[in-house]
C-alpha cells in the first residue's frame, strides 16, 4: 500500500535522510516597519518570554522559554511582530529587492508571508494577495490590520486563474498548497496516501505553469512547500524548467541541503540543486526554490 | 468621508484623507494608495488600509483608524502596565490606571487609550470627569473597543 509510517519513512531513506522524530520550535518574525527588533527583544524578555536570534535569518527569533501565550501579548496585538515558523520565514526572504515592485501572493492565507512581503516593501509597491477560501480571507485581513499593512489588495480567487486580473507581476510568491509534513502534524503519517502527494503535485504543477505566464521577464518566482515528498518538490521544479522558460537561481542561505538531483533513480535537471530542501529537526520539513524568467523567450 | 470625519471628531480630532482614494465595500470602507488604485477592480475583498465599517447606521471604525488619530491631537489617556494588560482583556479602566490625559476631561467625552510606549490599544469612553475627585476603585473608563479583539475575533 502506498501509505503510512513505513512507505514515506522508507522513501526518505531512500532519499538519503534517516527518519527521526521532530519538534519544531515556536519562532517568531518582527515586524520591522513597526518595530526596532531590539525593542520588541527587550519588551518581551521582560514579560518572561526569552528569545534567540536565529542565525539564518534577518528578523527571526526562536522562543526558548515563554511564561506566557506569545500570541496574547499587547506586542503581538499591536502587530509588532507574528508568530511565524522559522523555516516559513524564508521564502520572502530570498526575493531582491522588493521595494516599489508589484508582488503577488498566490496562495496567501492565513497571511504571514503577506504581512512579512509588506514589510520588507516598507508598504510601498502593491501586493495582490489571494486564497479560495473565505474564511481564510478573514483571517489574512485581519492579519493585515493587525500589523498595519498598506500595500495590500486581496481577492478571492485561485491562483490557476491570476491571469484574469491581467497584471504582470515582478515578484511571484508561490507558497503552494502541499501535503504538509510529519513535523507539524501527528496524524500526518496515518492520514496521508501517496495519492495525495500526486494529487497535490498535478495542483502545483497548474499554479507554477499560470504563474510562469503572469510574471514580468527576468521577474522572480519563489517556490515554496512544507513537503517533503519529491513530487511536490525538486520535480516540479525540473518540469517547470524544461517547460516554463524558467531558471533556478542559487540561493545564499545557511539552513538546509541542497535540492536532489537524483530522485528514485530518475536524473534531474543539475539546476535543481540550487533549490533547498530542508529536513525535520529545529525547523519543520521545508523546501524552497527562488526562479527567475528568461527573457530570452 | 462624513462617519470617519465625525468618529475623529468625537477625539477632538481631524484626519485629513484624500477622499478620492476612500473607497467602500458593503460597507466597509478602504483607504488605497494610488499604486493601489491602479490595480484594483470591483471583486477586492480587502484593500489598503481597513478604516472601518458603517452597520444599521453605526460606524465601527478599524484599528488602524484610531491609530491614524491618535498620530494627531485628540483625547488620550495612558494607562500603567496592569490596566494596559486588563484593558486588553476588555476590562473598563480604573482612576488608578491612568498615569496621564491628555485633551478633554469631561464626562462622556471619547479617549483614545495609549500604553506607555505611545501606542493605541482602543479606546473608550469617560463615565466620570477626570478633573473631580473619584476614589481609585471607581470606574473611569468605559472600554468601548481593544485590540484584544483580534484574538476574540478569531474564537
Amino acid at each position: 500500500m502506498m501509505s503510512g509510517q513505513e512507505f514515506f519513512i522508507n522513501r526518505y531513506r531512500k532519499l538519503g535522510w534517516k527518519y527521526t522524530s521532530a519538534k519544531p520550535m515556536q519562532a517568531i518574525r518582527v515586524n520591522t516597519a513597526n518595530a526596532k527588533k531590539e525593542d520588541v527583544e527587550q519588551r518581551l524578555e521582560s514579560r518572561g518570554i526569552r528569545l534567540e536570534k536565529i542565525r539564518f535569518l534577518d528578523n527571526g527569533y526562536w522562543i526558548h522559554e515563554s511564561k506566557i501565550s506569545a500570541g496574547a501579548t499587547s506586542e503581538y496585538l499591536l502587530g509588532l511582530y507574528s508568530i511565524q515558523e522559522a523555516a516559513a520565514q524564508i521564502p520572502v526572504a530570498l526575493f531582491s529587492d522588493l521595494r516599489d515592485k508589484t508582488v503577488l501572493d498566490a496562495c496567501a492565507a492565513p497571511g504571514g508571508k503577506t504581512v512579512q512581503l509588506a514589510d520588507l516593501m516598507n508598504n510601498t509597491g502593491a501586493i495582490v494577495a489571494l486564497d479560495i477560501d473565505r474564511q481564510r480571507l478573514t483571517a489574512l485581513s485581519n492579519h493585515l490590520e493587525r500589523c498595519g499593512v498598506m500595500n495590500t489588495i486581496v481577492y478571492k480567487m485561485d491562483a490557476r486563474h491570476v491571469s484574469r486580473l491581467q497584471i504582470k507581476f515582478d515578484r511571484v510568491l508561490l507558497d503552494v498548497p502541499c501535503s504538509g509534513n510529519f513535523a507539524t502534524d501527528n496524524n500526518w503519517f496515518h492520514v496521508r496516501t501517496f495519492r495525495d502527494v500526486e494529487r497535490n503535485a498535478a495542483l502545483q504543477k497548474e499554479i507554477l505553469a499560470e504563474a510562469a505566464r503572469v510574471v514580468k521577464d527576468n521577474g522572480e518566482i519563489v517556490y515554496s512547500t512544507c513537503s517533503l515528498e519529491p513530487e511536490e518538490d525538486e520535480l516540479n521544479i525540473d518540469w517547470a524548467i524544461k517547460n516554463m522558460n524558467l531558471r533556478t537561481e542559487s540561493l545564499n542561505i545557511s539552513c538546509g541541503e541542497a535540492g536532489l538531483t537524483n530522485v528514485f533513480r530518475k536524473k534531474l535537471d543539475s539546476s535543481v540543486e540550487n533549490c533547498r530542501r530542508i529536513w525535520p529537526g529545529q525547523t519543520q520539513g521545508f523546501f524552497v526554490c527562488k526562479l527567475v524568467r528568461r527573457s530570452d523567450a | 468621508m462624513k462617519a470617519i470625519d465625525e468618529f475623529a471628531g468625537r477625539f477632538g480630532g481631524r484626519l485629513s484623507l484624500d477622499e478620492k482614494l476612500i473607497i467602500e465595500k458593503q460597507g466597509r470602507y478602504f483607504l488605497l494608495s494610488e499604486n493601489l488604485e491602479k490595480l484594483l477592480t470591483d471583486t477586492f475583498f480587502y484593500a489598503g488600509v481597513y478604516l472601518g465599517k458603517v452597520k444599521r447606521n453605526v460606524f465601527f471604525p478599524s484599528f488602524n483608524l484610531l491609530r491614524m488619530i491618535a498620530e494627531g491631537e485628540a483625547n488620550k489617556v495612558t494607562v500603567d502596565e496592569r490596566t494596559e494588560w486588563l484593558f486588553i482583556c476588555g476590562r473598563d479602566i480604573f482612576k488608578q490606571g491612568i498615569v496621564k490625559v491628555t485633551g478633554s476631561r469631561n464626562k462622556g467625552a471619547h479617549v483614545l487609550i495609549m500604553n506607555k510606549h505611545g501606542e493605541c490599544l482602543g479606546f473608550g469612553k469617560l463615565l466620570r470627569s477626570t478633573d473631580k475627585e473619584a476614589g481609585n476603585q471607581k470606574v473611569m473608563i468605559k472600554n468601548i473597543s481593544d485590540i484584544g479583539d483580534f484574538l476574540r475575533r478569531e474564537r
